[in-house]
């Protein structure tokens, strides 16, 4: 008897193990990728008609207070109106949107859980590489008539062609902000930005890339070595790279000792160069959302000195969007909520520094009267000025392709020096 | 089989089901047969790709290796002390079983406001120009402390849980035949507590090999260890960084599975030598494995 136990034993380990290798096969095998069909509308009304009852999925970047409450507060009581349920997804990077949406494609899910996504340029660009957004949608939108056709912040998205695949929301511009109290003349350009950290060690750093702000700096470095937004290519090569990128990283391995820690380390992300900023351990920081400041500073999170550093040869700007998965369930709410996004209603509610401060894409030649004065009338706030005057000499953004390619040359580089 | 392992099929079974169907989806992508996009093709480049793998793995094992050892030792002395000092030895082990609940992220979070440059350690010292730089060196000075913290608790716990009975017991007896303290702890408790000293200090070797919120907040930004590197390259806007996040996840997976196995095998070893010693004492050791938490909740 005991003698036959340990047989029997192996015999049943050796059939388990193989179903559970044959299960595992077939649960893997499921997660090959299977084209995905999109529900097509003929017009807006129909768009209107099959929104009525869905619950729009929208997932965002869930670390701006304000933004939140916009979605809730405004954004979502609209949508109601509508007959669509608005609900706000919080997530710490967009790019965890991106990764959802190519999960389930892979998985051959055609009931995405993601309806629309607040993206930036780098998740916009990668999610086309993949084919994962809706195309050709925009297009139909009634309200795509208040923005202009031909404006270069809306018709490309870091070098990658918009095509309809992405409806705009609202307007960024690159800015640097500093401690008035501490920092009585603050640099005026960026050379000057970079000649100040160096005589005053230890007062400057930059969020470490592949964070999102740090990746921003990191490229507005490289242009401003090149000598200017004129002079380097849009275009992605490895010409282009091998040319232009060395000097940028040889500048910041150069600055390095003279920042924050000398250089051994970085701040995380914005909201970590802002701590260092609040607690007064750097007299400069540095944010893509400007629009966010004003409350940043009304909440305490930043000191009541906090100034925008005006840069004389311009910042870069771009526009973010409002992206629909190729195979989101409730597409046609999403379409409907993406077109209210872009009311010049929401958009004016939006721009208000009390609400949000976003900068609107809309163009106020073909507002009418009414809308143009609300626009107009919007309380300016003490500390960022206005999109005209922050956006002045701005340069658009380089190909996507520039984006990885430099951080990873940046970690391999400056942050192991 | 016998009738509890039966019992435990099932649910065994679904989790290796499901864990088997995960590790192998990450291989496949992993060697570039399960593309985001594109046609599959095959390719070992995420495993070969520089020494950023080697690299990483080393940050991993000297970050689980240094919290583990400050963790068993901590554990160790606060588990002997709650069983040779009377009423203030259980009111230390109470204190320290209550940090067990707290989530590593938000204990994280709490050592980083703590220990900071400009943190409330540096302020309530009226931040001295010396106060030394903890979080986010290169020696991972924060996050190692954040583990060793938390996880002498969960040591001190294990150590109490298996031997509280028969060491005060063992330890008074000890004392009436003119034991010191110090003779009491080193040849009474230490010698009842290796086993359980051991199970616990596995468990927080393969929890720390695989944590990612305290590496991730508290340590410096490059090198970065393999849960950090993991977490980054999945979520990288480079679809192409998908295969070597799956490298990088599955290298952590092989590590503590052979971890896993090299200590099992050890504490067998340990177990046999000290039941051939004392019969008796064996019996109370083989209940030890049954105060193994599960690790998710950590």
């Amino acid at each position: 008897m005991t003698r036959h136990r340990p047989l029997i034993r192996r015999r049943t380990r050796r059939v388990t193990l193989a179903s559970v290798a044959a299960g595992a096969m077939l649960l893997s095998a499921c997660a090959s990728g299977a084209a995905i069909e999109t529900a097509e509308f003929a017009d807006f009304d129909a768009v209107l008609h099959a929104a009525e009852g869905q619950t729009v999925d929208l997932w965002m970047y869930g670390g701006d207070e304000q933004g939140n409450a916009y979605v809730d507060d405004e954004l979502a009581p609209a949508a109601a109106e509508l007959g669509v349920t608005l609900r706000r997804v919080p997530v710490t990077d967009t790019a965890d949107a991106l990764n959802r949406v190519l999960n389930e494609q892979q998985a051959g899910r055609e009931d995405g859980s993601v309806d629309l996504v607040w993206v930036n340029g780098p998740t916009f660009s990668t999610g086309r590489q993949a084919e994962a957004w809706r195309c050709g949608w925009t297009e139909m939108l009634p309200n795509m008539e208040f923005t202009d056709p031909q404006d270069p912040l809306l018709t490309d998205d870091f070098g990658t062609p918009v095509d309809g695949c992405e409806a705009p929301w609202h307007k960024a511009q690159f800015s640097y902000f500093y401690n008035s109290e501490t920092l009585a003349e603050p640099p005026s350009s960026l050379p000057e930005l970079l000649d100040w950290a160096e005589a005053n060690p230890g007062r400057f750093s930059y969020p470490g890339p592949p964070d999102f702000t740090g990746s921003v700096f990191l490229r507005e470095v490289m242009i401003s070595q090149a000598g200017g937004a004129e002079e380097i290519p849009l275009e992605f090569s490895e010409e282009n790279f091998q040319e232009y990128s060395p000097a940028a990283i040889q500048t910041l391995e150069a600055l390095a000792p003279s920042l924050w820690r000398e250089g051994a380390t970085y701040p995380r992300d914005e909201q970590a160069l802002n701590q260092l900023f609040n607690d007064g351990q750097v007299d400069i920081g540095m944010t893509y959302g400007p629009a966010r400041l004003t409350e940043l500073v009304d909440s305490g999170a930043l000191p009541d000195s906090t100034r925008i550093m005006p840069i004389e040869e311009g910042t870069v700007g771009n526009a973010s969007f409002l992206a629909i998965p190729a195979n989101a369930q409730d597409a046609a709410g999403a379409i409907a909520v993406a077109n209210l996004a872009m009311s010049p209603d929401q958009q004016a509610i939006k721009a208000d520094p009390e609400v949000w401060g976003q900068f609107t894409v809309l163009d106020a030649e073909r507002l009418d009267s009414e809308d143009r004065n609300r626009f107009e009338e919007l309380p300016s706030s003490p500390v960022v000025p206005d999109y005209a005057e922050l956006s002045g000499n701005a340069h658009p953004e380089l190909d996507f392709d520039w984006v990885p390619a430099l951080d990873e040359a940046w970690r391999e580089s400056v942050a192991r020096r | 089989m016998s009738r509890a392992a039966l019992l435990a099929a099932p649910a065994v079974l679904l989790v290796v089901l499901v864990l088997g169907a995960a590790l192998l989806t990450a291989l496949l992508q992993s060697l570039g047969l399960l593309p985001l996009f594109g046609e599959p093709e095959f390719s070992t480049a995420a495993w070969t790709d520089g020494g950023a793998l080697v690299e990483s793995a080393g940050v991993s094992l000297y970050i689980a290796t240094t919290s583990t050892l400050l963790a068993v030792v901590v554990g160790f002395l606060i588990a002997a002390y709650a069983l040779t000092a009377g009423r203030g030895g259980r009111l230390i082990a109470a204190l320290s079983a209550a940090t067990i609940p707290i989530p590593h992220l938000v204990a994280s979070g709490a050592i980083g406001l703590l220990l900071t440059d400009a943190g409330f350690l540096a302020r309530l010292l009226g931040m001295p120009e010396g106060f030394p730089q903890l979080v986010g060196t290169d020696w991972w000075t924060a996050a190692i402390l954040e583990f060793a913290w938390k996880e002498s608790a969960f040591v001190a716990l294990v150590v109490l849980g298996g031997i509280s009975r028969s060491a005060a017991a063992l330890s008074e007896t000890a004392a009436t035949l003119g034991a010191s303290a110090r003779q009491r702890i080193l040849h009474v408790i230490l010698p009842l507590a290796r086993l359980p000293l051991g199970v616990a200090g596995l468990v927080v070797f393969v929890y720390t090999f695989g944590s990612y919120e305290a590496p991730w907040l508290l340590g410096p930004v490059a090198p970065e260890p393999l849960s950090v590197r993991a977490v980054r390259l999945f979520g990288s806007v480079d679809l192409a960084a998908r295969p070597e996040a799956m490298a990088t996840a599955l290298t952590s997976v092989g590590i503590a599975v052979a971890v896993i196995g090299l200590g099992v095998l050890g504490l067998a070893l340990l177990a046999r030598g000290s039941r051939r010693r004392s019969p008796r004492r064996s019996q109370q050791h083989s209940q030890l494995p049954s105060s193994r938490r599960s690790g998710a909740g950590s």
